[in-house]
C-alpha cells in the first residue's frame, strides 16, 4: 500500500518534469521545471531501494538522507518564491525572504546538520531507521533531526497560508483557485506533520500518507496552474500574445 | 424552481398532442439530448418552456401559467414602472441620449424638427438585472427576497452581479418589491418586452420623459459602475498574467 503510494507520488513527479521540458527549453518559467526535477530527487531518495544505492555510493554514511533535507527545504523553498511572485503575496515575502526567513532558515540548517554529525550515521538506511535502533542516544538524536527537517517546510507553509487562502477565495479562474486549494492543503500537510512524534506509533503509516500527500497536492498544485493558463491561453488566442 | 416532467409531459400533450418529442426540438430548437435529460431528471428547465411555447405561437408567460409554481404569472399583468423600464435601457443608449439631447438644445434656434431617436438596444443589456433590481429596490429588498426564498444573501448578490437571475426568484423578487411579476424575467433574458406585455416603445417613452437632470444622474451613475466593472476587471486580468508568469 505504501509502496504503491509513493511509486506512484514518483511517477507524477517524474511525469510533470518531462512534461515540462519544451517549455522549459522555449525558456518559458524554467524554475517550475527545476522544483519538478527537485520534487523527484526528492521523491526517488524517500524510497528504500533508491534510497540504498544512492547512499552506498555516496559512502553509506548516510549522507544522502542529508541531502534529501536539503533538496526538500529547496523545493518548499522555490515554491514559496513562485507563489509569492505570483499572487503578489508581499506580507509573505518578508518572512521567507527578509532576515527572518533567512535567519529561521540558518538556524534550522544548523541545527540539523549538528544532530546529523552527532549521531552515529553508518549504514545506509531509509528514514534512518536502522540508525535510529542502534542506541538510545541514536534514537534520541534522529528524532530531533527529524523534527528539524520537517520545521522548515512547515515554516514555509505556514506562512504561505494565509495568501492561499487568499487565492482559494478570489475571484481567479477556478482552475487558479483549486490549484491554490491543492497547495494549501499540501501545507497544512506539512504543518500537521510537525505533529509526527505525538502519532502512536501503530499508526506509522499514517506518516506516510501525509508526507506523500502534502507531494502530491503541491505538484498537482502546481500542474493545475499550469493547466489553467494553457486552458486560458487556448480558449483565448488574443491574450496569448501577452500572457507569455 | 424546475418543473416537473409530469406536469411538462401533459402540458405539452395539451398544446401539441400529436407531435413526437424529435418534432418538438426540430421546431423549438431545443437540443434533442437536454430535452432527454431534463426529462430522465424529472425536472424541465423553465426555458425550455418557454422555446416550446414560441415555437407553437403561445405567450410564454401563458405557457409558464399553466404549471403549478407559476400560477401566479395567470393573474392581470400588471404594467412596469418607469423605473424599470428605465432600467432595462443599454448603459451606451442613455449616453446617446445625453448626447443627442445636449445636440438638440444646442440647435434649438434651427427650430428644426427634433431627429428621431435611435432604436433602443434590446433586452436584456449587460448589467439588466442588477439596474432591474436597484430601480425597485427600496432598501431592504434583497433582505425580503433572501427571507422568503431561503437563499444567502451572498448567493442572490452574486448572481445579480453575473447578470443572472433563475426565474423563481426572478419572480420571489418582483413580488417582495411589489411590481409586475415578470418584470424579471425580462430583464434576465427568459422572455422578451412584448411577451410579458410591455406596450411597444415604453421604454424609449420612460427615457424622453426623464428630464436632462434624472438623464445625467443616472448616465453618470452607470458609467460610474461600468468603469468600477472594468478596473475590477482590468485588476484580475493582470493578476491573472503575474500568476502565469510565475507559475504557468
Amino acid at each position: 500500500m505504501i509502496e504503491i503510494l509513493q511509486w506512484s507520488t514518483l511517477a507524477i513527479c517524474c511525469a510533470a518534469a518531462v512534461a515540462r521540458i519544451p517549455s522549459a527549453v522555449r525558456g518559458e518559467n524554467r524554475s517550475l521545471f527545476y522544483i519538478f526535477v527537485l520534487a523527484t530527487l526528492a521523491i526517488l531518495l524517500s524510497i528504500d531501494g533508491p534510497y540504498i544505492a544512492i547512499d552506498r555510493l555516496l559512502g553509506g554514511t548516510n549522507v544522502a538522507n542529508l541531502i534529501l533535507r536539503f533538496v526538500i527545504f529547496a523545493v518548499i523553498f522555490f515554491i514559496g518564491l513562485r507563489f509569492i511572485r505570483g499572487f503578489g503575496a508581499h506580507e509573505a515575502r518578508r518572512w521567507l525572504l527578509g532576515l527572518p526567513g533567512l535567519l529561521v532558515f540558518g538556524v534550522i540548517a544548523a541545527v540539523m546538520v549538528v544532530f546529523f554529525i552527532m549521531m552515529d550515521s553508518n549504514g545506509s538506511s531509509a528514514g534512518l531507521v536502522a540508525v535510529s535502533q542502534r542506541s538510545e542516544r541514536n534514537a534520541q538524536l534522529v528524532e530531533y533531526y527529524g523534527a528539524a527537517g520537517r520545521a522548515y517546510p512547515a515554516y514555509v507553509s505556514l506562512v504561505l497560508l494565509p495568501a492561499m487562502a487568499k487565492a482559494v477565495a478570489s475571484r481567479l479562474p477556478v482552475l487558479v483557485r483549486a490549484g491554490a486549494l491543492l497547495l494549501a492543503v499540501g501545507g497544512v500537510c506539512l504543518a500537521v506533520s510537525l505533529l509526527f512524534p505525538f502519532i502512536p506509533a501503530q499508526l506509522q503509516s499514517l506518516r506516510f500518507i501525509i508526507n506523500y500527500g502534502a507531494a502530491l497536492c503541491f505538484v498537482l498544485g502546481l500542474a493545475a496552474f499550469w493547466a489553467a493558463r494553457v486552458r486560458a491561453t487556448q480558449s483565448n488566442p488574443r491574450r496569448s500574445s501577452t500572457a507569455k | 424552481m424546475p418543473l416537473p416532467a409530469k406536469a411538462f409531459q401533459r402540458w405539452l400533450h395539451g398544446i401539441a398532442p400529436q407531435a413526437s418529442t424529435a418534432d418538438i426540438c426540430r421546431i423549438s430548437g431545443v437540443k434533442r439530448t437536454t430535452l432527454a435529460q431534463q426529462l430522465v431528471r424529472g425536472k424541465v428547465a423553465e426555458s425550455t418552456v418557454v422555446s416550446i411555447s414560441r415555437a407553437f405561437n403561445i405567450n410564454p408567460v401563458a405557457a409558464l401559467a399553466a404549471f403549478e409554481n407559476y400560477g401566479e404569472l395567470g393573474g392581470s399583468p400588471m404594467l412596469p414602472t418607469a423605473a424599470e423600464l428605465v432600467s432595462q435601457i443599454a448603459t451606451m443608449d442613455l449616453l446617446k441620449a445625453v448626447i443627442a439631447r445636449s445636440a438638440e438644445s444646442s440647435r434649438a434656434g434651427d427650430a428644426d424638427q427634433p431627429q428621431p431617436a435611435p432604436p433602443l438596444t434590446p433586452v436584456p443589456h449587460a448589467t439588466s438585472v442588477k439596474n432591474w433590481v436597484d430601480a425597485i429596490d427600496d432598501g431592504e429588498l434583497r433582505h425580503r427576497v433572501s427571507a422568503a426564498t431561503g437563499i444567502a444573501p451572498q448567493n442572490y448578490s452574486a448572481q445579480l452581479t453575473a447578470n443572472r437571475l433563475t426565474p423563481e426568484l426572478a419572480i420571489a423578487t418582483a413580488k417582495a418589491a411589489g411590481t409586475g411579476l415578470t418584470g424579471g424575467l425580462v430583464a434576465s433574458g427568459m422572455i422578451t418586452e412584448a411577451e410579458a406585455g410591455w406596450p411597444r416603445g415604453a421604454r424609449q417613452a420612460a427615457l424622453d420623459a426623464l428630464s436632462d437632470g434624472e438623464l445625467a444622474a443616472l448616465a453618470g451613475d452607470r458609467l460610474q459602475s461600468l468603469g468600477k466593472t472594468l478596473k475590477r476587471q482590468e485588476q484580475d486580468h493582470e493578476q491573472t498574467k503575474t500568476i502565469w508568469e510565475n507559475l504557468g
